[in-house]
Formats: structure tokens, C-alpha cells, sequence
């Protein structure tokens, strides 16, 4: 399991290498990771982070909440609708970190116009899962299978999830969606190794084997559990250093010293479907 | 059933069954083998055809049953003559309607989890209760009704059938003076009754608790009503009703209950009709008085939508108006043909219904623009049933059909009479 962390990370760190992408200082193992002078030929490195930056906040606020017990922590995510670009950078980085085949979705940014020409809008709203303090897909599992862990977040046991997709009809989000065994590439000769590589989700290293229809988490419900695997490890979640607008916050919301916490005392912040009484865990700034 | 020899045309007609049986286990196969990737479903619709037919038998089951306790629970003894054939059928819809959604599952072999990871919170795990002891509930009625008639037919058969009867039987021996068989037979009726009683309330917690599952979820307002379960539990006498009727008008021995059972049948086909109907309007007025895009948009969509025809055809017609009249006009309500074509009305009438509580319900994005992210088949908001789901839905009451019509001919659906044996 740590090698497989480790060369996953590598992984993520060379793409985000390659992007040039100025937000790496985030990603905490890189200098280890990657020698400065092999780099150097390529590109040039990207500087460190400046102090007081919000991505190194973040992660402050992350790696001061894991030092707590797990059932003190209260993961929070706050979306700023008015930083959101509608690059959907994040929905796609999602599916590369959690490596999500088709029909599968944890985290699309829905695109509605507001008002009417010469006075029109596009808004731009990221829906991952709200992991609601009060879950309407977690009653319903017949198994257990699907339950509220003590730091907020929503997760699945997919051997135990016997795909009757009752979770899926009951979020009112439609944050939960189904894993039908499907590839991008079904149909054509062959399937790459980038649909079967194994998917870091809840730290299990699952690989999606085409010879395998019937193996979880194929005929499971799926949705987004936070990126588990990175903040148990100190990395934030995979959309949140993605987001290129920098709309998207994740911290502990019981560390009234994470930046969070500063963000929902405003009086910007909604909560979607707020009257079916599911209080989310994710904020939006409008 | 009449015991005959068969006739060309029921030859024929068995055949056709067979072979459209045989199409659908090569279709389940086929859905084991490959995963639920075989069917239309998607992620925002993800529950199709087989849960609406799940829903469905489960609806004719507990119809059929529901029936049978007007005879041994509440006394009508006048419908005695069709009491087994009621719980026989209530016995096979409901292996039909676990086939479908055993089918449905993402892991089909997994479903003892829903025992041995007991949620108590879940409604759908308490339906699996239920079901469990409903289905204890018929076949130990079935059984002590069928006891000493399985006896008797055990004992002047040969070869396969003695053991077969006598497996049955439960090894059960009748007393052989006709004092024994009098208190044997009262005894029955006894147990009978006491299990009815309970069978009751199990009876409307397996199709009422099938109406919860969907009435609970807050995130769907077109089923998150109160008057869900109840409409569950009408629309599952009517159709138990219409199958009753469809049977016993077709297939009923013609003696001397013939006429009443089929005229009571009949007057309770009504009766149903009236109150689905009121049950209906009351709760889609409601709905689109309260113009809830999420509630209307649905409605809309059932009426005027791509499936209009199964409103306007299977729902409305099949299921209410054309039945509602057969039993009530003069030149109709007596003639057999027509009460009996009345009854398969309804019971392909309620398909539509079935299909129209539960596929809807999805076609209306949860929150507006998700319809719009992605052009992937899997993330649609539509629905129409793959070939494997068609195959395997008709293979699996094709089967059904045949285990009932063979059960029909081998079991004492009537208590022998003296020359066969009593």
C-alpha cells in the first residue's frame, strides 16, 4: 500500500509538472519526489508557493486537523460561485485521481444562464457530494453498506453493497451514480491500461478488469467520498488543488482557526435543497 | 382446472411459453454473465423495467392473497371453490416479482447481505423481512388445505407422482374414517384462519411496505406522498381481483359456485376500479395544484410525454375505463368472455400503472442543468428497455405461467370430490 501511494503520487506529480502548474508547492512529497535538476532541462521549476498562500493554508489547516482524534474533525468543502470559471478542470481531475469510468460521476459543474440578453449570465455550479450531516441515501441501504463516518463524510463498503441503487434514487443531488462495468473504449479492440489502472479510492487499489464484470466496484453505487485517500495522507482533495479559479475550499469545519470556518460564518454562504433538512457539508458563496 | 387431455390449440400454446421461457434464461444468462451493462438503466435512471414489474407481482401477489382471506378469514364461504387458486397464484407472483428483482441487483449473489448486514433503518430491508414471512404464510395455508386431498391422491397414484404427492403431503396421513376427515378438515379451516390473520397485516406490510419504498424518498415529490402506500395497496387488489376473474371466468370448474364467484369477483373488480380511480385523482390533483416543477414536470411528462399511450391506453384504458364498464353494463356483466377479457385487462393495465410509478419519477434532473453536463447513454434522463431486459421480463412470466399451469393441472385446486378418490 505505500509503494502504491507513493508511485501514485509520483504519478500526479509529474502530470502537474508537466502542466507547469504553479499550484504544485501544495503537493507536499514533490522536492522529495522529484530531483530539482532533472526537471531543470525541461522546464522551469515552478516557484514555491508564497507564504500566506491559500492552497498552503489550506493544507496547514488539513495536516493541524489530522492531529485530532477522527471523530473530532468535520470535513467541510465551500464552492465560490464567483470565482468558478466553468473549466471543469475539477470534474475531470476527479475522474483521472479516482480513475472513474463512464456513467460514473463525482463531481460535475453544472452551466445555467441567468437573464436575457444584453443582461445574461452563465453560472457555473461544481455539485460534488454534500455529505450531508443528515444523509438521505445512508437509511435506505439495506446492508449497511453505505454509512456516515464519525469526520462527516459519506463513504461506501463496495463488497458489502449489493447494487440495488435505492441510495441512488434517494439523493436529492444526484451525487451517487451507478458503476455499470463499462469502459470508454468498450466496443473497440482494445481497453488501455489508463481505464484498468487500480483506483486509489478508499485506499483499497481497486483495478476494473474487463475478464471481471461482475467485481466490485462494477455493479456498485459510487459517488465521491472527499478524495479520502489524499486527506488521510495530508493532501487536499484532487478538485480542490486542481480548481484554476481557486473557488474551491476544503478544511476542518470544527477548527474555528481553518480558513473554512472563516468562510461559512459569512453572510454569502447557501446550502443547496436546504429545506429537505439534509444540512450539507458543502457551502457555496453566491 | 378441468383435467383433460390437452388439444392441439393448448399445445401450441404451451409451446409458444416454453420457447419464450427458454429466450428469457438464455437473457438472465446472459445479464449474470455480463453485469447490469446489459440493460438500458443509467445512472439517473436506475431503476427500470424489472423494478416496475418487481412492483408489479409483488402487486398481484398480495392482491391474491388479500382474496383468499375473504374466504377464510372473513367467512364469505361462497368463494371457497376459488380459495387455493388464489393463494397458488399469489404463491407464484411473488417467485416471479423476487426473480425480478433478484435480477436487478448489481450483485445478485449477494443478497443474503441484506440479512446478515440487517439495517434496521431500511425499508427495503424490512420488505425482505416480509417477504420471507409471507411467503411462509401461503405455502403453509397452501399445505394444510392441501393435505389430506395430496393424501388421497398419493395414495392411488403411481411412479413419480405418489412421491411427488406424498412429498408434498409433508409425509401428512389422513384419518380414513369420515369422522377423522371431518376434524381434520375443520382443524385446517382452523389453522387456516389463524394464519390468515396474521397473514393480514403481513400481507399489507409486503405490498404497502413495496408502496413505502418509493413514498419515503424526500428527494422524488411524485411518490413522496402519504396516499403512496395505500394507492399500492388498491391498485394490488385490483389487479389480484382482475386475475381472479381472468382465471376463474377462463379456467373455473362450471358447477354450481361457478356463476356467484364470478359475479363477486366482478362486483369487487368495481369496487376497486372506483377507489384506485379516486385514490388517483386525489393525489395527482393534489400534485399539480401544488406546481412543483419536480412534481409537474413528472405528471406532464406521464400524460403528454413519450409514453402517453401508457397512460391514455394501458392506465386509463385498460386498467379502469374499459374493465368499469364491462362490469357494469347490462349486455357485458353477465357474459363470461367479457368478464374474463375484463380481467386481463387489468392485469396488463396494471403493468402500465407499475411502469408509470416508477420510471418517471427519474426523468426530471435533480437539480437544474445536471440533465446537460454530459452526452453519455449511462447519464441520460431518459429510458427505453434493452432487448436483454424485454427477453428476460417476458422469459420470466413465461416461466411463471408454465410452473403455475402445470401446478394447476397436477394439484387438487378443488376439494376431490367422491369419485376421485374422497
Amino acid at each position: 500500500m505505500p509503494e502504491l501511494e507513493e508511485e501514485r503520487r509520483r504519478f500526479f506529480e509529474a502530470a502537474m509538472a508537466a502542466a507547469g502548474a504553479t499550484f504544485l508547492g501544495a503537493l507536499p512529497s514533490r522536492a522529495a519526489a522529484i530531483p530539482r535538476e532533472s526537471v531543470a532541462g525541461v522546464l522551469d521549476a515552478p516557484e514555491p508557493l508564497a507564504e500566506g498562500s491559500i492552497l498552503e493554508r489550506m493544507r496547514a489547516d488539513l495536516n493541524r486537523a489530522l492531529t485530532k482524534p477522527i471523530e473530532q474533525r468535520r470535513w467541510v468543502m465551500v464552492i465560490d460561485l464567483n470565482k468558478c470559471v466553468g473549466c471543469h478542470a475539477c470534474t475531470v481531475s476527479c475522474i483521472a485521481e479516482n480513475v472513474l469510468p463512464p456513467g460514473v460521476l463525482y463531481r460535475p459543474v453544472t452551466e445555467t444562464e441567468l437573464g436575457e440578453y444584453p443582461n445574461v449570465r452563465k453560472r457555473y455550479l461544481p455539485r460534488p457530494c454534500m455529505h450531508c450531516e443528515n444523509p438521505p441515501c445512508v437509511p435506505p441501504c439495506p446492508t449497511g453498506a453505505t454509512y456516515k463516518r464519525s469526520d462527516g463524510i459519506v463513504a461506501i463498503d463496495y463488497d458489502q453493497c449489493i447494487g440495488c441503487r435505492y441510495c441512488v434514487t434517494s439523493c436529492p443531488y444526484g451525487a451517487r451514480t451507478f458503476d455499470w462495468g463499462e469502459y470508454y473504449e468498450s466496443g473497440t479492440p482494445r481497453i488501455s491500461e489508463y481505464e484498468t489502472r487500480p483506483s486509489p479510492e478508499y485506499g483499497e487499489d481497486r483495478r476494473r478488469l474487463p475478464n471481471e464484470p461482475n467485481r466490485s466496484p462494477k455493479g456498485n453505487a459510487r459517488k465521491c467520498q472527499f478524495c479520502l485517500h489524499r486527506i488521510s495522507v495530508g493532501m487536499l482533495p484532487a478538485c480542490v488543488t486542481t480548481c484554476i479559479g481557486g473557488a474551491t475550499y476544503f478544511g476542518d469545519g470544527n477548527d474555528p482557526e481553518s480558513l473554512v470556518s472563516e468562510l461559512i460564518g459569512s453572510l454569502k454562504t447557501s446550502r443547496l435543497k436546504e429545506d429537505l433538512g439534509t444540512h450539507p457539508q458543502v457551502y457555496y458563496l453566491v | 382446472m378441468v383435467k383433460k387431455r390437452l388439444g392441439l390449440r393448448e399445445g401450441i400454446g404451451l409451446l409458444v411459453l416454453f420457447v419464450l421461457a427458454v429466450i428469457g434464461a438464455a437473457a438472465i444468462f446472459q445479464r449474470l454473465q455480463k453485469g447490469l451493462a446489459v440493460t438500458a438503466l443509467t445512472s439517473n435512471v436506475p431503476w427500470g423495467m424489472w423494478v416496475a414489474y418487481y412492483i408489479y407481482c409483488i402487486g398481484l401477489s398480495a392482491g391474491s392473497f388479500l382474496l383468499s382471506t375473504v374466504i377464510y378469514v372473513f367467512g364469505m364461504t361462497r368463494f371457497e371453490k376459488m380459495g387455493r387458486m388464489a393463494l397458488l397464484s399469489a404463491l407464484f407472483a411473488l417467485c416471479a416479482g423476487m426473480t425480478f428483482i433478484w435480477i436487478d441487483l448489481g450483485h445478485p449473489f449477494r443478497f443474503y447481505k441484506i440479512f446478515t448486514g440487517w439495517q434496521r433503518s431500511s425499508v427495503l430491508a424490512w420488505e425482505s423481512l416480509f417477504y420471507l414471512f409471507y411467503i411462509a404464510a401461503i405455502c403453509l395455508e397452501l399445505w394444510l388445505l392441501m393435505r389430506c386431498d395430496l393424501d388421497r391422491l398419493a395414495n392411488r397414484s403411481t411412479g413419480w407422482k405418489k412421491v411427488f404427492y406424498r412429498c408434498l403431503a409433508l409425509r401428512w396421513r389422513c384419518p380414513e374414517t369420515p369422522e377423522g376427515q371431518e376434524a381434520c378438515h375443520a382443524q385446517s379451516l382452523r389453522w387456516v384462519k389463524a394464519i390468515g390473520i396474521i397473514g393480514i397485516p403481513i400481507a399489507i406490510g409486503v405490498h404497502g411496505g413495496t408502496g413505502a419504498i418509493f413514498a419515503v424518498v424526500a428527494a422524488k415529490p411524485y411518490w413522496f406522498s402519504g396516499l403512496f402506500p395505500i394507492i399500492f395497496l388498491v391498485s394490488a387488489l385490483l389487479s389480484g381481483t382482475g386475475l381472479m376473474l381472468a382465471l376463474y371466468a377462463g379456467f373455473g370448474r362450471r358447477d354450481e359456485d361457478y356463476e356467484p364467484i364470478v359475479a363477486g369477483l366482478r362486483d369487487f373488480l368495481a369496487i376497486f376500479i372506483v377507489i384506485d380511480l379516486l385514490l388517483f385523482f386525489s393525489d395527482t390533483l393534489v400534485g399539480y395544484y401544488g406546481a412543483i416543477p419536480d412534481h409537474v414536470e413528472i405528471l406532464h411528462a406521464i400524460m403528454f410525454g413519450d409514453f402517453w399511450y401508457v397512460f391514455w391506453i394501458g392506465q386509463i384504458g385498460l386498467a379502469w375505463l374499459l374493465p368499469l364498464l364491462i362490469t357494469s353494463l347490462p349486455m357485458t356483466r353477465r357474459n363470461y368472455f367479457w368478464l374474463g377479457t375484463a380481467g386481463w385487462m387489468v392485469v396488463i393495465g396494471i403493468i402500465a400503472v407499475r411502469l408509470n410509478i416508477v420510471i418517471p419519477a427519474y426523468l426530471y434532473p435533480q437539480l437544474p442543468g445536471l440533465d446537460k453536463i454530459f452526452v453519455h447513454p449511462r447519464l441520460a434522463y431518459s429510458y427505453f428497455p434493452s432487448l436483454i431486459e424485454w427477453t428476460s421480463s417476458i422469459g420470466v412470466f413465461a416461466a411463471v405461467g408454465l410452473v403455475f399451469i402445470a401446478a394447476c393441472r397436477l394439484l387438487p385446486l378443488y376439494e376431490l370430490t367422491e369419485e376421485e378418490g374422497r
